[in-house]
Parts: C-alpha cells; sequence; structure tokens
C-alpha cells in the first residue's frame, strides 16, 4: 500500500523536495478535499451555506492570527480591533472612492497590515502578558475610533446611528451580502490562496525566522536574525490577512458596526487556534470550523432531543443557551489537558495509526 | 457553463441536504388553519441578558395567550425563537435561517443586530420590530420596513427635559440657568438621541454637554468632577442600561450631589434594576418610561397578569416592565397581521407594512401611548408619562406628554 504520509519518501531532486505533497496517496486527499468544497455549495441549503462562509471568514482570521501567536509566539489580544480595520477600511474605500470590492479588500488589507505593524512597535520590548496588555490598547483604540469617527457617520444621511451602511459588491451580477453562493465562491476562493501562501511562508527564511523568535529569541538574535525587524513584519503579515478576513465580513454583510469587533471576538478567535492547533496553517482552519459550528451542533443535538419529548421547548430555551457556553468551556479546557496541540495532533495521530495499519508493530 | 456543468455533475451527487427543525412555540390548541410563522432572536446569555430575558418571555407569553384565544383570524403564530448573545453575527445567521424557514415578519432585539440588519430586511421586504428605539429606525425614508413600538430615545429625552424644564421654571429659575449633562453610553445606542436631544434645548436656551461613559468603569468620579461640578450642571440626563447607571447614581450621591443635581433616566436605565442597584440615592430620579412600569396599574397589563396565573409564573411585578414591553410589541405586530388577513390580503411583508401603516390610535390598554404608523412615519407614539422614584418604586410624575399634539398646537 501506498503511503498516504510521508514514510520513506526518499527525494532525488530539488524539485521533490520542495513539493508540499509529495506522494500520490497525499495529493488524491487534496482532490478529495477539492471535490468537498466544489460540491458543499450544491448540496447545502442557504443556511448551512451561510455558516459555511462565516467559518471561511473565521478561517482567513484564524490563519492571520496564528501566524502572530502559533509561529512567531507573541501573543495578541487586539484581533477584534485588527478585523475592525479591515472591514471598516475596505467600507470606507467603497464608499468614499468608489473602489472595486476586489481593490478594496486588498487595499484594506494593507492599511489593516501597515497598522498592525504600528501596533506591534511594543513587542521590542514587552513579551507575553505585557504585550497582550499593549494590543489591548489598540482594541479599545480602535473601538472608540469606530463608535466616533465622522467619516463612518457621513456613510447614511442621518449621522444618529454610528454605522457603516455597506455599497453593494456584485460578483458576477451576484450580490456578495445577498448571495451566499456567490460569496463562498470568493471567500473560498481568497482561503485557498491564504492557506497555501501561509504555509509556504514557513518554508522561506522569514518564516522561519518567525519560528526561531518563538522558540528562543536571544537565540535567534545571535544567528542573525533581526528580531525587532521580523517580529514587526509578522505583525504585519498577521495583520494582512485578518484585515482582509475583516474586509470579506465587510462585503457579507449590508451594515457594519463596532459590535461585531469587540473584546470577545478577539478571545474567540485565540479560542480557535488553541482548539485547532498552535503553529500549524490546517489547525486553523479546523479550529475555525470547531468554534463555529460546535454551537450549530449543539443546537441541533438539543433540539432532537426536545422531539423526542424529553424535555419541553420552553425548558429548552432556558437551557439551551447555557449548555452551549458550557460545552464551550469545557472543549478549551478538555484541549488543554488531553491534546494541547489541538486537533491538528489528533489528526495527525490518527494518520500516524494507519500508516502502518493493519500491521503496526 | 462551469456553474451548470456542476450542478448536473452535483445533482447526481446529492444525498440529502435540508433545513434542520428549530425551537418552536407552536400552537397549543388544536387549530386547522395554517401556523403563521413569526421569528425572534432574544439575547438570553450576552450582555444585555438581564433585561431580555423578561422581554423574551412577554413575548413568548404573548403567543401562547393568542394562540389559546383563537390566534389571528384563526391561524396559530408559531415564533421560532433563538438565543444570539447579543452576537451580530449570529443574528445574521438566524435571521437567514428563520426567513428562508417561513418567517414573514421579525422580532430583533437590540442597537447592533437591528442596525446590522436594517440594509437586509428592506431588501427581503420583511417588516421588523425591536427594542432599539433610535430615531432613524423610525423614518420609513431611511428604515423602511423597521417600526418602532416603544418613544424613540430622542423624543423621551425631549419629554424629559420638557417635564424638568416646567418644574425648574416653577421653581423660579429661568431657562437660561439649566444646564443639561448627558451622561451616555459610548456607542450608537448611547448617542442616538444626543442631536436631537440637543437642538431642542438649544431651541429653548438650555446649554448642554455630552460626557461619555467609558464601557466597564468602575466609577464616574472624574467625569463628575469636570462636567457636573465644575462645569455647575443642574441636571444629567443618563442614556445607558441600569448597572452603569446605578453606579453613576451612588457616584453622585456619595460625593452628596444629588440635592443640587436632577438626575433622569431614558429607558433602559428606568426600571426596577435601578432602583436596586442605587438603593436610597435612586430617590427622587426622573424616568422616561414608554412601557408602564409594573409599580402603576394599567388595565391593558391584566392579560399578561392572568396568563402569568395561569402558567403559574412568576408575577408581574418579579417579571418587570421588561415582560409586558415584549407582550405589546408583539401584540402591535400581530394587529398588523391580523389586519391583513382581516381585509383578505395575502400575508406577505409588503402587505402587513402596508397595512400596520394604516395602524390609528391602537389602545395597548395604557401601558403605552397609542400606537398610529403612517407610511411616512413608523414611529408608533411619541408621548409617555414621566415617573420618579418614590419610596423606592416608580410612580407617576406627569400627565401624558405627547410631542405631536405639542408641535401640531405649535402649528
Amino acid at each position: 500500500m501506498m503511503a498516504t504520509t510521508q514514510c520513506g519518501v526518499f527525494h532525488e531532486s530539488y524539485r521533490s523536495d520542495m513539493q508540499l505533497r509529495p506522494t500520490t496517496w497525499q495529493r488524491l486527499r487534496v482532490v478529495v478535499v477539492f471535490a468537498f468544497i466544489i460540491i458543499l455549495p450544491f448540496v447545502a441549503s442557504a443556511q448551512n451555506l451561510r455558516i459555511a462562509n462565516t467559518v471561511v471568514i473565521a478561517a482567513i482570521g484564524a490563519i492571520g492570527l496564528n501566524i502572530l501567536v502559533g509561529y512567531t509566539g507573541q501573543i495578541s489580544l487586539g484581533q477584534g480591533a485588527f478585523l475592525a480595520v479591515g472591514a471598516y477600511s475596505t467600507g470606507l474605500l467603497m464608499h468614499y472612492y468608489e473602489l472595486p470590492w476586489p481593490i478594496a479588500l486588498v487595499l484594506g488589507a494593507l492599511i489593516t497590515a501597515m497598522f498592525g505593524a504600528v501596533f506591534g512597535i511594543p513587542s521590542l520590548r514587552l513579551k507575553g502578558l505585557y504585550l497582550a496588555v499593549a494590543t489591548l490598547a489598540a482594541q479599545q483604540i480602535v473601538g472608540w475610533f469606530v463608535r466616533n469617527w465622522d467619516p463612518i457617520d457621513g456613510t447614511k444621511a442621518d449621522g444618529a446611528a454610528r454605522e457603516l451602511s455597506m455599497p453593494r459588491a456584485l460578483f458576477f451580477g451576484d450580490k456578495l451580502n445577498d448571495s451566499e453562493f456567490a460569496f463562498y465562491v470568493v471567500g473560498m476562493i481568497a482561503l485557498v490562496i491564504v492557506a497555501v501562501v501561509a504555509t509556504n511562508l514557513f518554508r522561506t527564511h522569514i518564516g522561519r525566522a518567525f519560528v526561531a523568535i518563538r522558540d528562543q529569541d536571544i537565540a535567534a538574535e545571535v544567528m542573525g536574525v533581526n528580531v525587532f525587524q521580523y517580529k514587526l513584519v509578522a505583525f504585519a503579515t498577521s495583520s494582512f490577512f485578518v484585515g482582509l478576513a475583516g474586509g470579506l465580513t465587510a462585503v457579507h454583510s449590508t451594515n457594519i458596526s463596532f459590535e461585531r469587533f469587540t473584546i470577545d471576538v478577539s478571545i474567540e478567535y485565540l479560542a480557535m487556534i488553541i482548539i485547532g492547533g498552535l503553529g500549524s496553517i490546517s489547525g486553523s482552519i479546523y479550529g475555525a470550523a470547531f468554534v463555529k459550528l460546535l454551537p450549530e451542533i449543539l443546537r441541533d443535538v438539543g433540539l432532537w432531543i426536545a422531539d423526542q419529548g424529553w424535555l419541553a421547548s420552553g425548558q429548552l430555551d432556558q437551557y439551551l443557551p447555557f449548555a452551549e457556553d458550557a460545552a464551550f468551556g469545557l472543549a478549551i479546557i478538555l484541549t488543554l489537558i488531553f491534546e494541547p496541540e489541538g486537533i491538528v495532533k489528533l489528526w495527525s495521530d490518527l494518520k500516524a495509526y494507519f500508516r502502518l495499519w493493519p500491521f503496526s508493530y | 457553463m462551469f456553474k451548470r456543468f456542476l450542478i448536473i455533475t452535483v445533482t447526481l451527487l446529492i444525498v440529502f441536504a435540508g433545513a434542520t427543525p428549530r425551537t418552536s412555540h407552536e400552537a397549543t390548541l388544536a387549530q386547522d388553519m395554517e401556523p403563521i410563522t413569526v421569528g425572534a432572536i432574544f439575547d438570553l446569555t450576552g450582555p444585555t441578558s438581564d433585561v431580555s430575558q423578561f422581554y423574551a418571555q412577554g413575548m413568548l407569553g404573548y403567543v401562547d395567550w393568542l394562540n389559546a384565544n383563537g390566534g389571528i383570524e384563526g391561524h396559530p403564530i408559531e415564533m421560532i425563537s433563538q438565543d444570539y448573545a447579543y452576537s451580530v453575527e449570529t443574528a445574521e445567521n438566524l435571521y437567514v435561517e428563520f426567513v428562508n424557514a417561513g418567517s414573514v415578519v421579525f422580532q430583533g432585539w437590540g442597537t447592533g443586530d437591528t442596525e446590522a440588519l436594517r440594509g437586509r430586511i428592506a431588501e427581503d421586504e420583511i417588516p421588523f420590530m425591536s427594542a432599539s428605539y433610535s430615531a432613524t429606525l423610525g423614518d420609513p425614508a431611511e428604515a423602511p420596513y423597521n417600526f418602532l413600538v416603544g418613544t424613540s430615545y430622542s423624543d423621551q429625552a425631549i419629554i424629559l427635559m420638557q417635564a424638568m424644564l416646567d418644574e425648574w421654571l416653577d421653581q423660579g429659575y429661568a431657562a437660561e440657568e439649566m444646564k443639561v449633562a448627558f451622561f451616555h453610553n459610548d456607542s450608537p445606542f448611547g448617542t442616538s438621541p444626543l442631536d436631537d436631544a440637543e437642538a431642542w434645548a438649544a431651541e429653548h436656551g438650555i446649554a448642554t454637554v455630552r460626557v461619555p461613559m467609558p464601557r466597564g468603569a468602575t466609577g464616574f468620579d472624574a467625569e463628575i468632577t469636570t462636567n457636573v461640578v465644575e462645569a455647575e450642571a443642574t441636571h444629567i440626563i443618563i442614556q445607558n442600561v441600569s448597572s452603569p447607571a446605578a453606579l453613576l447614581v451612588r457616584n453622585l450621591g456619595d460625593l452628596g450631589l444629588l440635592d443640587f443635581v436632577q438626575v433622569g433616566c431614558l429607558n433602559w436605565c428606568a426600571d426596577e434594576l435601578l432602583i436596586n442597584g442605587a438603593g436610597d440615592y435612586a430617590e427622587g430620579i426622573m424616568g422616561a418610561i414608554p412601557f408602564a412600569p409594573t409599580s402603576v396599574e394599567r388595565e391593558g397589563q391584566a392579560d399578561a397578569i392572568a396568563w402569568l396565573d395561569e402558567t403559574d409564573g412568576p408575577s408581574l411585578a418579579e417579571s418587570t416592565l421588561h415582560y409586558t414591553q415584549g407582550w405589546v410589541t408583539m401584540a402591535v405586530m400581530a394587529e398588523g397581521m391580523r389586519l391583513t388577513l382581516a381585509n383578505g390580503e395575502e400575508l406577505t411583508g409588503p402587505n402587513i407594512k402596508a397595512n400596520l401603516e394604516t395602524l390609528a390610535e391602537f389602545d395597548t390598554g395604557g401601558v403605552t401611548a397609542p400606537i398610529t404608523f403612517t407610511a411616512e412615519d413608523h414611529r408608533g407614539n411619541r408621548a409617555l408619562h414621566v415617573y420618579r422614584v418614590e419610596d423606592g418604586v416608580w410612580v407617576e410624575a406627569s400627565d401624558l406628554i405627547d410631542l405631536r399634539e405639542m408641535e401640531m398646537d405649535m402649528e
């Protein structure tokens, strides 16, 4: 049987050494994944596709955060702020400069990257919890800005409520904030590009410098890594992807308000990468899917229980929300106790088990 | 081409996919008529759950009560509802889901979800009510499918200032000596009434100052020193939720300022929770309350009281005024649907909207001022009684102050 994982594979050329998926079975698995991605929008109902779209956005954001936290070891509580900068800059560029949405998305992400680099400056002196608090400042400052900055009011006739009305974003005639199918196509293309770019990033000297800083910054500096410069690059790269996720959130909505980007969102994203796997691109995607799908699945389980008549529907309304919160907390605790490396480790353990199956020794 | 090719390939692969069933309050009576689906979101676990849970119970209570009493023209209401923990993203997901499940109207909750859904409901033509009373939502040019059952925040602030001004003049002062500090939640919710209120104050020669209340603050002494003591404010109007408002009142009390400054609350802090939180310091605080508090008796509360009693629920006082708020909001929506059916029209969003716009002087039994919608104005009323805390309960402190009547008199 051919190996589905890289076991006993010997490379004979640099080209084969550079491949992301060197074995045929691995490539087949990629084909299966792509088949799933392509089939999903045709079989899923509108609301399920909508949930899939929130997973796609979250996955891009989680990959961004993982570059910073998982790979470079710089804790950030400013995720919500970076998402907000991406969303508002995309929306404002579309509104005031009437830029087409793909250009606004990329520019919005670039603006977020610059913003992220600025808030990365304290990382030169601050580490761990101290840095976390510094990024918390970003969260507060951006929160104040989007609530009080006048141009955001200007997007509608009456400035009584401060939120940004999104101009229409059309994709082959379908509105992105209306057609889940159209958004899925756009979002999924973005996710695939982000995932491939991010995976390859850690095969370059830049990515390896990030990992060196995470593992031991003094040793990295001794080896010639410019720690400060690479920390800023890590903040900028991470923020770029997070800004892209924010921009996608914006084009997926009709109105955006600060309530979408609170500190809770920052914590939710941290939960995603902890559950999925710190320092792993695929782990970020698994984590995003887990965090976004868990409430939906719990709800369906709850409804199934109600259908069995074990609980009156009134009782379900009463208990289900709390069961969701509890299950979420439990998932994080269990991950930390039993599999601190996250879902991605479970998956690789599974692959390791089947590598020599059924004749493992 | 590519999409069509895929569709053909994929249809062969489809096994099953479909909508999942939702929690629902179904008809308690066996009725042959087709149920009317109504989607609703509540905050049962999020930051506003302290008040939203009662609002939710009131709304669900009304649906059960109505179904037990013949429904809408014989049709029972099937309310599909879900906690969204004040997350805008969840609210949007649930909205799409409930509308796909056949919801013809929608009951929202907070400013965040109401603003986020505003554009979408207009495109989907889904009449929408919520407990967010920004004046913009009552303007059909801005928000064609939003309807305000409660008095808008702007009108609440103006009515409260009118009552304060009347008392101030009675005490022998001049309007020019009055200075109002608007302590507000630093968010769209908090700033919503300020522009209109300041414009009104300027017309009457009253000075004003804005004071944002930072989120999660543990005290407001600094804000008070600068904006009340040094700036010599004579009145304070709070647009925030009960807990920070109670903290502000305590700070004012501890500094001994409550004897010199008249404090007033708009509806989200003028409730029983403020009195619990501020204790004795709450005495004398004024409140602009569009939905009658449980400490005053109104005929419109009778059905709710009887229903709570019949279903062994808590008393109305325990359920707070937010129970009747949810109850009445659903009653107004149900009336719009009843009119549509009574006129022999199909139950669609545009028809319900058109019929809601014919609602004139709809009587909520005194829980609110009568509700009137027109095609030009979706503010249900512009009138309320001002209340005041006396001996730990809200009592009526003014007659009904009606801005619509006052504006007509001016003309």
